[in-house]
């Protein structure tokens, strides 16, 4: 080969491997935001898990120092803490098993097109657009013992002076309302997608068959809808068990303690405690929940969308 | 008509009371006197009235002992800067990185989307806290800058999530035709892989908009009242003694009346993102 | 160099070499048909000439100018896809319009010269419909056009004629080298229809693992094919083949088939002793009712096919041969079983070796 051949057959691989090199520049430049976001997330997540190891309060900003688990440990051994838990399973188990419930009841009396389910599927997203923080307080004033409808309607019923969210007895029925109030519609979207995306024959093959109506509902419609079903009550849950905001918004916590779930009880102690330490470790112990229940729902949700882009 | 129907019917009005009465409530009271909201047994029958909302407005309003002045204005000027900016800076950072998740296959991308997914369901307090520190020490605390940064950790995961779904819509080979005709890579991401995912793109900046809007803990722990948007505004409204309960009504329609305004004239693509969003990912 | 000239090109996917140091020259103005079994390949061949994917090694040059680290839309390139590819959100006229308006030339110009491309395409008047209001028919030749507007150094054709439906297909068959051959266009065609390879072809190229097994002009590839594969690729019914093993005697060189002894002609003296594959075309076996000094065999079916008859025949040894005639002759109306007499035309005999399957 001519040195000119030799040159050029250089001079081609240098701008080739400069080529190369670009080209797989390009994803990680156009994805620079993202790797940002991760950033600005995991910074912060790191110094939470390091106060949690502290013993970290405003009042007393001469006693910071490093204290290891001891937060953890005071958590554990503290009967407020267990009360949190038991209040946030509680607030957690009843939105998700009545919105999965009348969500699913919902869908199936929408399912049928008509005019009516079409209006009423339009107006069901109102609720859901509404913020929640704001959604409490309307019905805040919905309950108020003095002017408030819904005391009225209730006194109509019999029953007077129900003090809806001021009372420990009904205070977790008045927000666990307001919760399905405002998510109950993104149930019922999510499932009439479901069920409007499920195959015709195996129902019409019921049908001819003449298939009572409940087996239809328990044994194929229900495993079909499973994947649904799932990945809705897993987003609720991961929600509901950590509410802030409706809870926040009605009585930030009380009365007294009765609806402390985690992130209202890990504010108060950051905020009215200034126990910064304390605060960090009930996150952290929220987070594990979350992280758990989370990875359950990525798996399953990762199942489901190879399921859904197959039927589709 | 046989029972199952009457069934059906019942069913379906009592649905339809349940989830739109305290919506109708709430505007209903926007315009009653506080005299008419106080009456007792209520009346649907009374005069309605717009004082409520010259009131807000103007920001003088009456209490039971004399005037205050409460800028509501400020609060629905806030949401929309905080909800707005939040949008475009997530278009702008998000639209592209879509479509490089869409497009390669990198082991940094697959990552990256996992770390965003799995804190997409952290508590937001966790990180809350820390970042308080950090924004009170640069005195980022209670700035526009500073909580539409912060309002990325929710925006941008939504538009990333939805419109990369698009953008693995979009065929190949009609990029490759479009360069091979004698384009840019980059005139055709404008001029047609982001025109062809219009749809996701539209969807993911309307729900970014509304969770933006509805957002409250953000605000509440890294703003102070002067950045404060209408969700904490409004529970500072109704916790100040003795505002008038017609004017509080009027506070709360004027804080959900625009992301319900959306949602109405949306609703199709609100619809197809969440519940596509939520299984085509 | 030829005017494309393609060089050792390679590209592999996770340990799966699809395309294997393939090399071909293609001469300015040339229409190279590229066949193959499917999945060979053909069109991971197209995206890499087009440079959707880079090559692995290898070189492309067009017209002396390396491409082969080029960007799309740097190689001057038009290419028309199976399924269209066209942009929906465009009306057909800006479809076509769109290489020529990458360039810089005058609206004026755009103009005369989509009109002009679209008026020889037969489409010129549905420009302004939305791909979704085109028929089938009217897609594919938009997006004939829009390769062609630019005149491009060289067309790629991606089997533009698979989606379409038969009676547009036929039509195609005509007006596609007619067009191209006005546009004066260098042509690589792929297609999984070797008769649409041998009709359009200035050349053939066939794909196999990875590369060109053989690259030639239509007849030869059918009357010479260079190896067993190819060969079997070519032709309905498929290539008759028999293993043999010529003898040169006193006689002659000899071989048995189907248990008669068959006579070679003296240039095939050198494959004595050896043990090969022997393959004759099913139009070449001669199939006679009445007895004569040809190979006895038993007629089991025969079928029309397109305008042919096909015969199948049985023979000793579990020898079985397909032989082929037009239709219109005695064996038009014959049913069931028969006798029959077989002669071999061998001036269009194949002799193939039995390991690697090359032509001998």
């Amino acid at each position: 080969m001519s040195n000119s051949g030799v040159a050029s057959m250089n001079a081609r691989s240098a701008l080739k491997r400069r080529r190369a090199r670009m080209a797989n520049l390009l994803p990680y430049l156009l994805s620079m935001p993202a790797l940002l976001a991760c950033i600005g997330i995991l910074v912060p997540f790191g110094t939470a898990v390091f106060y949690s190891l502290e013993r970290y309060n405003l009042a007393f900003p001469s006693t910071r120092g490093f204290i290891w688990f001891a937060n953890y440990i005071s958590l554990f051994s503290d009967g407020s803490f267990w009360r949190t838990i038991l209040v946030s399973m509680t607030y957690t188990v009843l939105t998700v098993g009545l919105e999965l419930l009348l969500g699913l009841g919902i869908a199936l009396l929408l399912w049928r097109r008509s005019l009516v389910t079409n209006l009423l599927s339009v107006a069901l997203i109102l609720p859901l657009m509404v913020a929640p923080a704001i959604a409490s307080l309307m019905w805040k004033l919905m309950t108020n013992a003095n002017f408030g409808i819904l005391s009225y309607f209730v006194s109509l019923l019999g029953v007077h002076d129900f003090k809806w969210a001021s009372a420990p007895q009904s205070a977790m029925f008045t927000v666990v309302l307001v919760d399905m109030w405002v998510y109950t519609p993104f149930i019922s979207i999510l499932l009439l997608a479901g069920l409007r995306g499920l195959p015709r024959q195996p129902f019409e093959a019921a049908e001819l068959d003449g298939v009572p109506g409940s087996f239809v509902f328990f044994r194929i419609m229900l495993p079909m809808l499973l994947p649904y079903i799932l990945t809705a009550g897993l987003f609720r849950m991961l929600d509901s068990i950590q509410q802030f905001d409706i809870i926040y918004s009605m009585t930030q916590g009380g009365p007294g303690d009765t609806l402390m779930v985690f992130q209202v009880q890990a504010y108060t102690q950051a905020f009215i405690f200034t126990n910064i330490g304390r605060a960090s470790a009930i996150l952290m112990v929220l987070w594990i929940i979350t992280y758990a229940l989370s990875n359950v729902f990525v798996k399953n949700w990762l199942r489901l969308r190879e399921r859904a882009r197959g039927q589709a | 008509m046989n029972g199952k129907s009457v069934l059906r019917a019942v069913a379906l009005t009592l649905i339809g009371l349940f989830f739109l009465f305290p919506l109708f409530w709430v505007v209903l009271m926007s315009f009653m006197t506080n005299a008419d909201i106080l009456r007792n047994p209520p009346s649907p029958f009374f005069t309605p009235t717009l004082h409520n909302y010259t009131a807000l407005v103007s920001g003088n309003l009456g209490t039971n002992v004399g005037t205050q002045k409460i800028d509501y204005m400020l609060n629905l000027f806030n949401s929309t800067v905080l909800s707005g900016f939040s949008v475009i800076l997530s278009l702008i950072l998000g639209v592209p990185a879509a479509y490089a998740f869409a497009r390669y296959k990198f082991r940094l991308g697959e990552d990256m989307a996992f770390t965003l997914l799995s804190f997409r369901f952290a508590p937001p307090l966790l990180v809350l806290l820390p970042l308080l520190m950090y924004f009170q020490s640069i005195g980022l605390y209670d700035t526009y800058f500073g909580l539409v940064w912060v309002y990325q950790l929710i925006t941008l995961p939504l538009v990333l999530w939805i419109v990369r779904g698009y953008f693995e819509d979009v065929s190949e080979d009609i990029e490759l035709a479009y360069r091979l005709d004698g384009h840019s890579w980059l005139r055709t991401f404008f001029r047609i892989s982001i025109p062809l995912a219009r749809p996701g793109i539209a969807a993911a900046a309307l729900l970014s908009f509304i969770f933006a809007w509805n957002n409250f803990i953000f605000a509440l722990i890294l703003g102070s009242s002067g950045v404060q948007p209408v969700t904490v505004g409004a529970l500072a409204f109704v916790t100040a003694s003795g505002i008038e309960y017609g004017q509080i009504a009027a506070a709360l329609v004027f804080s959900i009346m625009p992301t319900l305004v959306l949602a109405v004239f949306t609703q199709r693509y609100l619809v197809e993102g969440l519940s596509l969003g939520a299984i085509k990912g | 160099m030829a005017f494309l000239e393609i060089t050792g090109l390679s590209k592999s996917f996770k340990d799966h070499k699809v395309i294997n140091d393939l090399s071909i020259g293609i001469e300015k103005g040339e229409f190279l048909a590229v066949f193959g079994p499917s999945g060979c390949g053909k069109t991971v061949f197209l995206r890499l000439i087009a440079g959707m994917m880079p090559a692995d090694s290898g070189e492309i040059d067009i017209d002396g100018q390396s491409v082969v680290d080029a960007n799309p839309e740097d190689r001057d390139i038009g290419m028309a896809f199976q399924n269209y590819a066209l942009y929906p959100h465009m009306t057909a006229f800006d479809n076509i319009a769109s290489p020529l308006r990458s360039r810089h030339v005058t609206a004026a110009e755009v103009d005369a010269r989509v009109k002009e491309t679209a008026r020889m395409l037969r489409i010129d008047h549905v420009l302004d419909h939305l791909p979704k209001a085109l028929s089938q028919g009217q897609k594919q030749r938009t997006a004939l056009a829009r390769s062609l507007v630019g005149r491009p150094s060289v067309v790629l054709l991606d089997d533009p004629l698979r989606n379409v439906d038969a009676k547009i297909r036929y039509e195609m068959r005509f007006e596609l080298p007619r067009v191209l051959r006005r546009y004066e266009s260098t042509v690589i065609y792929v297609t999984q229809d070797y008769k649409e390879a041998m009709a359009l072809g200035d050349r053939v190229a066939v794909l196999v693992d990875g590369a060109f097994g053989q690259a030639a002009a239509p007849h030869e590839i059918y009357d010479s094919p260079s190896t067993i594969r190819i060969a079997r690729l070519f032709g309905d019914p498929p290539i008759n083949l028999l293993p043999v093993r010529p003898i040169t005697g006193a006689a002659g060189t000899e071989m048995s088939v189907a248990g008669s002894t068959v006579r070679l002609p003296a240039d095939r003296a050198a494959l004595s002793g050896r043990e090969c594959m022997f393959g004759i075309r099913s139009e070449n076996v001669v199939v006679s009712l009445e007895p004569n000094n040809g190979i006895p065999m038993t007629l089991d079916a025969i079928t029309p096919v397109n305008n042919r008859l096909v015969m199948l025949l049985g023979g000793n040894e579990g020898t079985e041969l397909f032989a082929s005639c037009p239709q219109g002759g005695p064996m038009d109306r014959l049913r069931g079983r028969h006798n029959a007499w077989i002669t071999l035309d061998l001036a269009h005999a194949h002799f193939f070796d039995n390991g690697n399957g090359a032509r001998i």
